[in-house]
Order: C-alpha cells, then structure tokens, then sequence
C-alpha cells in the first residue's frame, strides 16, 4: 500500500490537484490501482447553493479522469521520484479516447482506479483502464496517453500521440 | 445544464457565436485567469493548466453551443469520444473554442478545436445524451428472459 506522504514524494502535483488518496496495488511497467475518496468538502464545490440538487453534487468528469490520471502517474514514478517540476519533468497529458461516463460519482464514494500500461515509448505511456464505486464501473477509458517533459521544454508542443 | 456547475474551473465561457450548425461553427471564449485554483497544486512554482481543464472550458462552451434541445431533457456529458493536446495553456491565456455539432444515434456530439493566442491548444469530440430520453420498449428485458426460459425447457 502506497499512502499519501510517499506519493507526494513520487508526484509534483499538490492541492488541489492531487488526486489520489492511496495506492493500493502496483505491478512495475504493468498495472496499478489505486484509491480516490469523494468528498463534499472538495474545492469544486465551494459556493454550492443551498439549492443545489443532488444531480449538481455529480463529481466533476474530468476531474475523475484527473484523479485516474495520478494513478497512471505513480505507475510510471514510483521508482523515480519526481516530485518538483522545477528540477524535474512535468507530466503532460497527450491525448485521450474514449472516456466513457457510466454511473455518476457522488460525495461519499470512494472510487477505485484501475490503470493498464499498454505501451510505452521512449517517454510516451498509453494507458487503460477503468473506475469503480464498489461493483459499479463509473469511468471506462480506451486509452489516455501522457508524456512526461522537462519543464524546460515547455514552451514546444508536447509529443504528439504516436497512436 | 445545471444551475450550479462545479468544476475545476473559476472562470466562464462566453458565447462569441452560438454557430448555425451546418453552416458555421459556435465559437467561445474563456479566460485562464492567474488565480484560477488549480494552478497552486499544478504545479508548485511552475503553473501549467491542466488538459482536463481544458476539456472542462470546452465542455462548457459545448453545452452554452448545443443546438435545439428537446423541451425537458436533461443532457449530460456521456464520453469524452477523443482529445489531443497540442501545446500548454498558461495563466493569463485567452481560451477561444470553435463547436462543429451533428446528431448521432440519438445524442448530440460536438467536433471542438481549442486555442489560446500561440495556437491550437486541442482538439476535442464531446458526446452528450438526454437522460431524460424515453428508455427502451418496456418488458423487452423480460421477453429475452422468457425466450432463454423456453430454450432451455
């Protein structure tokens, strides 16, 4: 079990853009699951109004896709922390297909990702997987590409998806 | 579209052009403000948006673009069918987005192109759905059931 204080020794990404609460499983080069816990104290639901009904309490899709997102992350860092962009790489999103959106996340859930490596070049990972609320799937995606680059090079466009 | 959107962004979008589908595409825009509240975590000293972000401004303007909506429905974001991210989004940037919409199977989907001043920021293709839709014929679940009873009597 990879718990917080060691995940954020693997990933630059901090408040409130740090997503994952627990890794749970991690196979190197293979697979990893790992734990998202769905609160209402979250800051994208700052100012809700009282009038907001359950269905405006769904859990933002693309911050999910974020969150599975870090758990594609520590896949790919475990062994290599990176936890300061400045001084080491930027994770970059490349590109993403078919993110499908099943059963909406609610402030209570605990969502379990599930991320495959299903290829990698040179510093390019295509990843997919799926998210669960206990035997539900709430997110399936086809396949998410990252890449990670050294902050440096960030002013060039990133990688395109060799896909 | 939700009275309340939640979501990792603090801006709104602005329809510049709701478009007349066919003919011309919808065009928005967003500003990426400094203070939006994802840069502080993303990341610390070096503040790049994040792709999901992106998809969210675009989300936005999608649903501010859809054409015609059945009286009543309740549309929902049902996949994010494909992105690509061709260059960063930085603090400051003005995020304009174009929407070229066509029906399929029922639901609406939308072909979006992303930009800030430096160029093409992404490229995006959204589907949506009325959840409120009539669902399917009702008791066909039961016949399928009925019919695998009678084959294996």
């Amino acid at each position: 079990m990879i718990t917080v204080d060691e995940i954020k020794r693997m990933l630059p990404h901090r408040y409130p853009m740090l997503l994952v609460d627990r890794v749970t499983e991690l196979v190197p080069g293979e697979r990893a699951s790992g734990l998202k816990a769905v609160t209402c104290n979250e800051p994208w639901y700052e100012g809700m109004p009282d009038t907001a009904t359950e269905e405006d309490y769904h859990y933002p899709w693309t911050v999910l896709i974020e969150s599975w997102c870090h758990v594609a992350g520590v896949l790919v860092t475990w062994d290599r922390p990176n936890p300061d962009v400045r001084s080491g790489k930027a994770m970059l999103l490349g590109g993403i297909a078919d993110a499908e959106f099943h059963r909406p996340v609610v402030p209570g859930d605990v969502v379990e990702h599930h991320v495959r490596l299903a290829r990698q070049v040179g510093e390019t990972y295509v990843f997919e997987g799926e998210s669960l609320v206990g035997k539900e799937t709430a997110l399936t995606i086809g396949r998410l590409t990252m890449t990670m680059r050294p902050a440096s090079d960030l002013t060039a466009p990133p990688v395109p998806d060799p896909l | 579209m939700p009275a309340a959107a939640c979501g990792p962004v603090d801006g709104t979008v602005e329809v510049v052009d709701p478009g007349l589908p066919g003919e011309r595409p919808a065009r928005c825009v967003a500003v990426v403000g400094v203070s939006e509240k994802v840069f502080a975590g993303h990341f610390p000293g070096f503040a790049i948006f994040p792709g999901v972000c992106v998809v969210e401004y675009v989300q936005r303007g999608a649903l501010a673009t859809m054409p015609e909506r059945e009286p009543g429905g309740r549309w929902v974001l049902a996949a994010v069918e494909s992105s690509r991210f061709l260059s960063p989004v930085y603090p400051g940037d003005e995020l304009t987005s174009e929407y070229v919409w066509s029906r399929k199977d029922g639901g609406w989907r939308c072909r979006a192109s992303a930009a800030t001043g430096r160029g093409p920021a992404a490229q995006i293709r959204l589907r949506f759905e009325n959840r409120d839709a009539p669902g399917p014929v009702a008791g066909a679940g039961e016949r399928s059931e009925q019919d695998r009873g009678a084959d294996a009597g």
